[in-house]
């Protein structure tokens, strides 16, 4: 298999206090190339931690990260993990630097040390990837939580990562900002091919993804597609998330005696399932 | 009783900010005491404008504000007694704390209403039971507390004022799903001990099915819908039309009836959809 | 709004002096004041006074924007001339005199040659914020200060430019977040309105103490951010945006150039 990242044995220590504390505990997986992966988790379970080893951000205190196989320890190699593995977080006005959104999606290309008419095609391609092209000379402190968050992604694409890390990016829009943002990292997976690792608490956003991992206590208590993942609802619940309303209503049919297919997730398989359910007498 | 009346509410900004359109245009209803009010609407919808009028941090346009029957801008000097009659908690409150310890902080809205002594720290301490904010932490610095308990804390900081009338903007915004529940307990809570009326801003649909006996709908900067919340959900068309949906399980219940079983559609919570579907399945007509 | 505070001065209308190189706008805007300053007679100072009404023409700003900034700074208008009105050679003839007060027509013009002086002084420095934004006034002095790398000081430069970018970036944000924490306080019934001076500077504890954490915590995030998208202390950066001396630029030097000989012109002959 080939992994862009590859996690191996890793823990974060940090202490406050005299007091230590784990947020990571031991944890190992890959992600694959081309993968979409959204970890769960409450706040405080780890994820973020977790997300900022990823691209080197934080550095594992115990175990190692490996970004294209390159250990994110490896100080010359700072730049470079970096590039590959960029990172969009949660409040969009605290990522953004520059006070003209063209401007601000060339500050990773520029620091980069490109070349003007690159980084020109660079910054326009992602903008227009993320559908943000016609705001191009617009000020971000006009646009909308989502706008500005697409932004921020667009500052990452620029730079042509493999893969894109994104800690809790819709916690702080309304729906139609979260919608915007989860369609535009489908959108960027399928059509190019980028890695996307999501980290929510949002169920809905895990619905569509390959591969669903839940984050508890600092370890990886659950690592498997979303139908697989939700059925497991009295888990879910246990460590402070919850399931889609689809699947609550699903669950507490099942627990009712209805004998119905609790394997789905939209809502027009919800309703196919329950159709059936009620043909069956 | 009426509590709270607003007529013809119109709020428009001055000068040229073309940016932000959240402005009210002649807005009008009635908030019955003890009642839990939602209101929903698009991010510049008008509803944050709304809200802001109802305890005078905003002055209308146009139109007027009545609590208890009383005009709030009557006597200009005496807003500021509005703001203990009508609490607003704005979105991320836990923004605003600011003194050193958690007790101090809560302490600092009834504070500025007049209250000193024993009064002030009964007032607090009977604020922080029935909200649960754990005595332990009253003295401890607001800012050492995890997200959600800093939030619960600056909720706490604004029910201290005993407000007859509370307004949430978007209360749960940016919490994760135990944090949500968590804020919903202590509303309902503070309601139950108090009993006084609440109004809430919110995104979600579901918790509302869940929260509000009454929903106002606002689209830019209209209202379009003020009715009992089953009501207003079963207007999915109208709903759609101005960018809002309703909740997950009526969206449910509403591809069943597409599919031509005969269901009805003023299903908004898990519980009354298991209900439902159970008679249905037991044969029973009347469903 | 308070919010639009970065765009306080800019108004697009799209002209050729907007057009313009901000660096060359900036040098000429240094050469206008010295020409300003060395116009000695009325003749002089009558071409200075055309060389900003030319300018003020090409910018396409609607005229009362430029007055609207002299109104501001009238009372210094008016003190400096005042100032200069009670000196003068009253050999040149006094134009009245009562008291301790003598004021000759010496004085007096010169009065009116101050006060006309400072005017034009306002009115040209104002056409460079009106028609330049502050992203572009950035670039240009990252751009004039470049030449400070030679002397050790890249680094500097490199840190000013993007301490002004960030600042233009964060103050709107800012300015907001005060609105709000602001409103905040007033909602649990902070007095910010009235009371003695001391009460006021006490009330504004728990507006600040918020917006200090807050910018605490935004800088903080901002740096992780920065660091993610590559940032290294702008070792080896490039830049998207390259100034670049048009045709515009060659033409707004010369007609100045042209004034500016007129003046020199005026001082020696008349």
């Amino acid at each position: 298999m080939d992994n862009i990242i590859e996690v191996k044995n890793v823990t974060y220590e940090y202490s406050t206090d005299q007091e230590i504390h784990t947020a990571v505990n031991d944890v190992s997986f890959g992600i694959e190339r081309g993968s979409f992966t959204v970890i769960l988790g409450h706040n405080g379970s780890g994820k973020s931690t977790l997300a900022k080893m990823l691209n080197g951000l934080y550095k594992p205190t115990g175990g190692d990260v490996f970004v294209d196989g390159i250990n994110t320890k490896d100080e010359k190699e700072e730049i470079e993990v970096k590039r590959k593995v960029g990172m969009v977080f949660q409040n969009p006005d605290n990522q953004l630097v520059a006070s003209i959104v063209e401007e601000d999606v060339a500050f990773g290309p520029e620091n980069l040390g490109l070349q003007p008419e690159v980084i020109r095609k660079r910054v326009d391609d992602a903008l227009k990837s993320v559908g943000m092209y016609e705001f191009r000379e617009s000020t971000p402190h006009h646009l909308s939580g989502g706008q500005k968050q697409r932004i921020a992604i667009a500052g990452i694409i620029a730079m042509e990562p493999e893969c894109l890390i994104l800690d809790e990016p819709t916690a702080m829009l309304d729906p139609v900002g979260r919608r915007e943002i989860v369609d535009t990292l489908h959108r960027l997976n399928k059509e190019k091919g980028i890695t996307v690792v999501l980290i929510t608490h949002y169920m809905e956003e895990a619905e569509k993804a390959d591969r669903v991992m839940v984050m508890n206590d600092g370890v990886i208590i659950d690592d498997n597609t979303p139908k697989e993942i939700f059925k497991n609802v009295e888990q879910l619940k246990a460590v402070g998330l919850s399931v889609p309303q689809t699947t609550e209503l699903l669950y507490a049919l099942k627990q009712n005696g209805f004998n119905i297919n609790t394997d789905v997730l939209s809502i027009e398989e919800t309703a196919v399932a329950i159709a059936k359910s009620l043909e069956e007498k | 009783m009426a509590i709270l009346e607003v007529k013809n509410l119109t709020h428009t900004y001055g000068g040229n900010t073309p940016f932000i359109n959240d402005a009210v245009k002649n807005v009008s209803f009635t908030v019955e005491k003890g009642e839990i009010l939602g209101v929903i609407g698009h991010t510049g919808s008008g509803k944050s404008t709304l809200v802001q009028h109802l305890n005078g941090l905003l002055k209308p346009t146009d139109g007027e504000i009545l609590i208890e029957q009383t005009n709030i801008w009557d006597n200009p000097k005496e807003i500021r007694k509005v703001r203990s009659k009508v609490g607003l908690v704005f979105q991320y409150p836990e923004y605003q704390l600011f003194e050193e310890t958690v007790y101090e902080d809560i302490a600092f809205g009834p504070k500025n209403m007049g209250l000193s002594g024993k009064e002030l720290e009964q007032r607090v301490l009977q604020t922080c039971e029935i909200i649960g904010v754990k005595e332990e932490y009253l003295q401890k610095s607001p800012f050492d507390l995890s997200g959600g308990e800093k939030r619960r804390v600056a909720i706490a900081g604004v029910m201290a004022m005993n407000p007859q009338i509370i307004v949430f903007d978007e209360p749960t915004a940016g919490l994760d799903p135990k944090g949500r529940e968590e804020i919903i307990d202590v509303i309902f809570n503070y309601r139950k001990a108090t009993g006084a009326t609440v109004i809430i801003i919110s995104h979600s649909m579901e918790d509302m099915a869940q929260i509000a006996d009454k929903l106002l709908v606002m689209s830019k900067g209209e209202l379009v819908m003020f009715d009992k919340t089953q009501n207003v959900f079963k207007n999915g068309e109208r709903l759609r039309e101005i960018g809002l949906n309703v909740p997950i399980v009526t969206r449910v219940f509403e591809a069943l009836q597409k599919r031509g079983i005969e269901i009805p559609c003023d299903v908004f919570t898990v519980e009354r959809a298991v209900e439902v579907l159970k008679r249905i399945k037991a044969g029973d007509p009347n469903a | 709004m308070l919010k639009d505070i970065t765009f306080g001065q800019y108004i697009e209308t799209r002209s050729p002096i907007h057009k313009a190189d901000p660096r060359v706008k900036m040098i000429l805007l240094i050469v206008a004041i010295v020409f300003i300053f060395l116009s000695k007679n009325f003749f002089a100072l009558g071409v200075s006074v055309l060389l900003v009404l030319t300018v003020m023409t090409a910018s396409k700003v609607p005229f009362k924007m430029y007055f609207k900034n002299l109104k501001a700074v009238l009372p210094i208008i008016l003190v400096t001339s005042l100032i200069n009105m009670f000196y003068g050679d009253e050999a040149n003839g006094v134009l009245l005199s009562f008291w301790k007060i003598t004021i000759t027509y010496d004085g007096l013009s010169r009065a009116m040659f101050m006060a006309l002086r400072i005017i034009l002084l306002i009115i040209v420095s104002s056409t460079l914020t009106y028609t330049t934004t502050p992203n572009d006034l950035t670039d240009g002095i990252e751009s004039l200060l470049s030449p400070l790398r030679f002397i050790g000081l890249k680094s500097a430069v490199h840190m000013l430019a993007l301490m002004m970018t960030i600042a233009l970036r964060f103050i709107p944000t800012l300015v907001e977040e005060a609105g709000k924490i602001m409103n905040a306080q007033k909602a649990r019934g902070a007095d910010l309105e009235n009371g003695k001076l001391k009460d006021r500077i006490k009330a504004l504890i728990p507006i600040l103490i918020p917006l200090l954490l807050s910018s605490v915590r935004r800088a903080y995030e901002l740096a992780e951010a920065m660091e993610c998208r590559c940032y290294n202390g702008g070792e080896g950066k490039t830049r998207m945006k390259q100034l670049k001396v048009t045709a515009v630029d060659y033409v707004l030097s010369l007609v100045s150039l042209l004034f500016g000989a007129g003046i020199i012109l005026c001082n020696i002959f008349l």
